[in-house]
């Protein structure tokens, strides 16, 4: 057993209303920088989509993540032997074109023209050369765009799908889609740490959050093409890659990373998750069949006596463990089950967890008779001709979640490798902690029926009630639980701060005249 | 740091005691006003009596030319050449077209070298006699083929034969295989020599196959020693060729000289142009096979195409007019 603490996180995808606020905050703070104009490491996707890259998840084209092969692990498209002889020239980056050409508008135009005979308009112009452009594409250029010829019905995921199965997914009445917020996963086995031939990437070992160093970075971009999820990005003007590194400035200081902190939803929650080094080699090659449980069996009860033991011994600060026993990620991953890494398949194992979404998977469509409703209708009303019901009823227990709108599979596709088992599962805990929530608040459903749903689901009434605070009541403390950083042990490793007591008492960072430098 | 100045003082010390070496100091004159200029500036191509080294012998030079002619050349030998001025061009001509660098002494001075140069041309017995060059072996070109050849060390008055290990020692230097202690550019960065050792020499100065020949031991050892050409001289601020490294130089020259005839570099002509682009193909056609499977463009590239794309303001008015 060999015990140490990850700061990791879950986003509750039944709670994201894609307003790309943690994009925004993101971009503002730390990506609005010359050469990381297309970068956002922070982006919501819509799904059934594309994405941004365009089909970052179809790893035929972009060959990054780990494969198995014979029970050994290897880069899919870097590493020592594939990364040396395609090191002058990576075949499988994303090219600009693949994210989008960045933009901005000559606003001065509006303000600055001559007097003349037609209105002055802002014309577009690359972030990139200054030229004027045609916008082609953007970020999030698929927004909301289900059933798209371009966009949803070429999403990756949707390969081991049936013909039928894909077909009723995109039918008129049926066409829904959810968001997919992503940042880097800050994974424990991470691809691009492995396929970087300079080792300028690292894990931290305090919280593992995992960062480019960039005066070690060559620009090999060996980490562009390594990340399955396509979260390091090349800054064409510096020179360096670049990612996500979890705000760990504002970590350090206890404050949640940008994007996490303006979340309008309140979709994400941060918190340290105890791990065991020692199985990590077992999961990334476990089978297919295995891959979530494995993945999941990492993570470790920061209550058991023996985690905490072993904890201590690799200097995980008690601080951090207790952090850990009140960690939201812990309770949604591990207490109750309902979150799942994103592509689990890709074996880099994750570190961000997903709620999978429940919203646009539980309803039936049925034929009503509308028109005693109508009849109370007044004159300026809008009446409605059509006669079918959007019905969230749960008569027959599980029934909707088998007719779901999206295929289970697709799901599984996503979050749980393709294993629809799983995915139904934590949908059915979902479900359950609704069904009861309506028994309480609604009460148009019945006190046994309730229970039996919880029962079905695995979930007691009390574990609902906790999955209901956290889900939907629970404050910034709640979301957030934020260990300290003990930088004071951090700068005793580096300096005696002996030496300083007693000293100056009052710093100074340039010489004066006086006290000289 | 402290490391760095030191070799720097090290060399400085060594080019000095080596330009000491190669002046000829004829014994039993004190310093005249315009000596120690004439020794600095002059006498590494030029002697008063003892014969021609790179430049004439400029023993009874005041009497061969005026006054006035003399201390207008002094001054600028290339600016009179370039006059046109008949004497000088003639001296250029004879002294293979070698310019003489300007001294840049003040008038002065070369007032003062030249009255040195003529009271030591009175001294001598006969100014005339000694125009001669004094004999150095002109190496023969039917003689049979010997790696070591002989070199005149003029300067000293010391024959040295130079070995085998010279000459190759030499190859190296010029070649860059061997690099000269002080860092000085390479020989072959800007000159070529015809011997099958040598690969691609540069075509930026002087071919060197004949230079033996053409100035002989004596002048090709007094340019490395200290060289007459603003490039060159340049080049070895405060890196000259240390005393060995000139001796192993002037072997090979000479040794390439003398073997000229011996060695004739095989021309290609358009073969090796040619191979060169068959190969390039082979090579991209390789590529590109090895490579087959690589990402080719964007993965929007569909949907760009499909994009209707604005139209130019020339075009606009062409439609709308």
């Amino acid at each position: 057993m060999d015990i140490r603490s990850q700061i990791s996180m879950v986003f509750h995808l039944d709670k994201c209303i894609g307003c790309h606020t943690c994009s925004i905050a993101c971009k503002n703070i730390w990506t609005d920088r010359k050469g990381a104009e297309y970068m956002w490491w922070n982006n919501v996707e819509t799904k059934p989509g594309t994405g941004y890259p365009g089909k970052w998840e179809d790893q035929l084209i972009y060959k990054g993540g780990w494969e198995k092969q014979d029970n050994v692990l290897s880069l899919k498209g870097a590493g020592k032997r594939k990364g040396l002889s395609n090191i002058f020239h990576n075949p499988n980056m994303p090219v600009i074109d693949d994210y989008y050409e960045p933009f901005t508008y000559k606003y001065l135009d509006l303000i600055e023209s001559p007097a003349g005979d037609d209105q002055p308009t802002a014309r577009p112009v690359s972030l990139i050369t200054g030229d004027p452009i045609d916008i082609k594409m953007g970020p999030n250029w698929d927004d909301d765009l289900s059933g798209s010829p371009d966009y949803a019905r070429k999403d990756p995921n949707l390969a081991n799908l049936s013909p039928a199965e894909q077909e009723a997914m995109f039918q008129l009445e049926r066409m829904a889609f959810f968001y997919l917020p992503r940042i880097c996963n800050h994974c424990l086995n991470p691809a691009c740490v492995a396929s970087c031939p300079s080792g300028a990437i690292y894990k931290r070992g305090e919280d593992g959050i995992v960062l480019i160093n960039q005066n070690e970075c060559r620009a090999w971009r060996m980490c562009v093409t390594g990340c399955p999820y396509k979260k390091s990005y090349y800054n064409w003007h510096s020179g360096k890659s670049e990612k996500c590194i979890l705000c760990y400035p504002r970590i350090e200081a206890g404050h949640a990373p940008a994007c996490m902190h303006s979340c309008v939803g309140r979709i994400r929650y941060l918190g340290v998750i105890l791990y065991d080094a020692d199985k990590i080699e077992a999961a990334a090659l476990a089978d297919e069949a295995n891959l979530i449980d494995q993945q999941l069996d990492i993570l470790q009860d920061p209550f058991d006596p023996e985690v905490i033991e072993s904890a201590k011994q690799n200097g995980v600060a008690d601080s951090t463990i207790r952090a850990a026993q009140f960690s939201p990620v812990y309770k949604f991953v591990k207490k109750w089950g309902m979150a799942l890494p994103l592509h689990a398949e890709w074996r880099t194992l994750p570190m961000l967890f997903y709620v999978p979404p429940l919203l646009p998977v539980m309803a039936s469509l049925s034929e009503v008779d509308n028109t005693e409703q109508a009849a109370k209708m007044g004159d300026i009303a809008k009446h409605w001709d059509d006669n079918w019901l959007y019905d969230t009823s749960t008569e027959e227990l599980w029934g909707s979640i088998e007719q779901a709108r999206f295929p289970l599979q697709y799901m599984a596709n996503l979050f749980s490798a393709g294993d629809t088992e799983k995915v139904k599962t934590v949908i059915k805990k979902l479900m359950a902690v609704r069904i009861y929530r309506r028994w309480k608040t609604v009460g148009d459903i019945s006190e046994e029926k309730s229970n039996e749903t919880l029962q079905q689901a695995g979930l007691t009434a009390s574990t609902a009630e906790d999955i209901y605070y956290l889900t939907s009541l629970a404050k910034f403390d709640d979301r957030f639980v934020i260990p300290a950083a003990h930088r004071e042990q951090a700068i005793e490793m580096l300096e005696d701060t002996g030496d300083k007591k007693g000293s100056a008492g009052f710093g100074f960072k340039e010489g004066t005249a006086r006290r000289g430098p | 740091m402290a490391g760095y100045t030191e070799t720097k003082r090290v060399s400085l010390l060594g080019l000095l005691v080596t330009l000491l070496c190669m002046i000829p100091i004829s014994p039993g004159y004190a310093a005249l006003p315009g000596e120690q200029n004439f020794q600095q500036h002059c006498g590494i191509c030029h002697t008063v009596g003892s014969g021609k080294l790179v430049g004439p012998d400029l023993a009874g030079v005041n009497e061969r030319r005026s006054q006035e002619w003399l201390e207008t050349f002094v001054k600028s030998p290339q600016a009179m050449i370039n006059s046109g001025d008949a004497e000088a061009v003639a001296i250029f001509a004879e002294f293979n077209q070698l310019p003489m660098p300007d001294p840049l002494l003040s008038a002065a001075q070369i007032k003062d070298v030249l009255s040195y140069i003529e009271d030591v041309s009175e001294t001598l017995p006969n100014p005339t006699a000694a125009i001669n060059p004094p004999a150095f072996s002109q190496p023969a070109i039917d003689q049979p083929i010997d790696t070591s050849v002989e070199i005149e060390d003029q300067v000293a008055d010391v024959s040295t034969q130079a070995t085998t290990e010279q000459i190759n020692h030499g190859r190296d230097l010029f070649q860059g295989t061997v690099r000269f202690a002080n860092e000085g550019p390479t020989c072959n960065s800007c000159h070529d020599v015809r011997n099958d050792a040598v690969i691609g020499g540069g075509i930026l100065s002087k071919e060197l196959t004949t230079v033996f020949s053409r100035m002989g031991g004596p002048g090709v050892r007094a340019i490395l020693g200290r060289p007459p050409f603003p490039v060159m001289q340049s080049a070895y601020l405060d890196r000259a060729l240390s005393e060995e490294e000139i001796v192993s130089l002037v072997a090979f020259l000479q040794y390439a000289d003398q073997e000229q005839l011996n060695h004739q570099p095989r021309d290609y002509g358009i073969g090796l142009f040619s191979s060169g682009l068959v190969g390039t193909a082979i090579l991209f056609g390789l590529c590109s096979f090895i490579w087959r499977g690589r990402k080719k463009g964007s993965v929007n590239q569909a949907i760009y195409d499909r994009q209707v794309k604005s139209i130019s303001d020339a075009e606009f008015r062409a439609r709308h007019s």
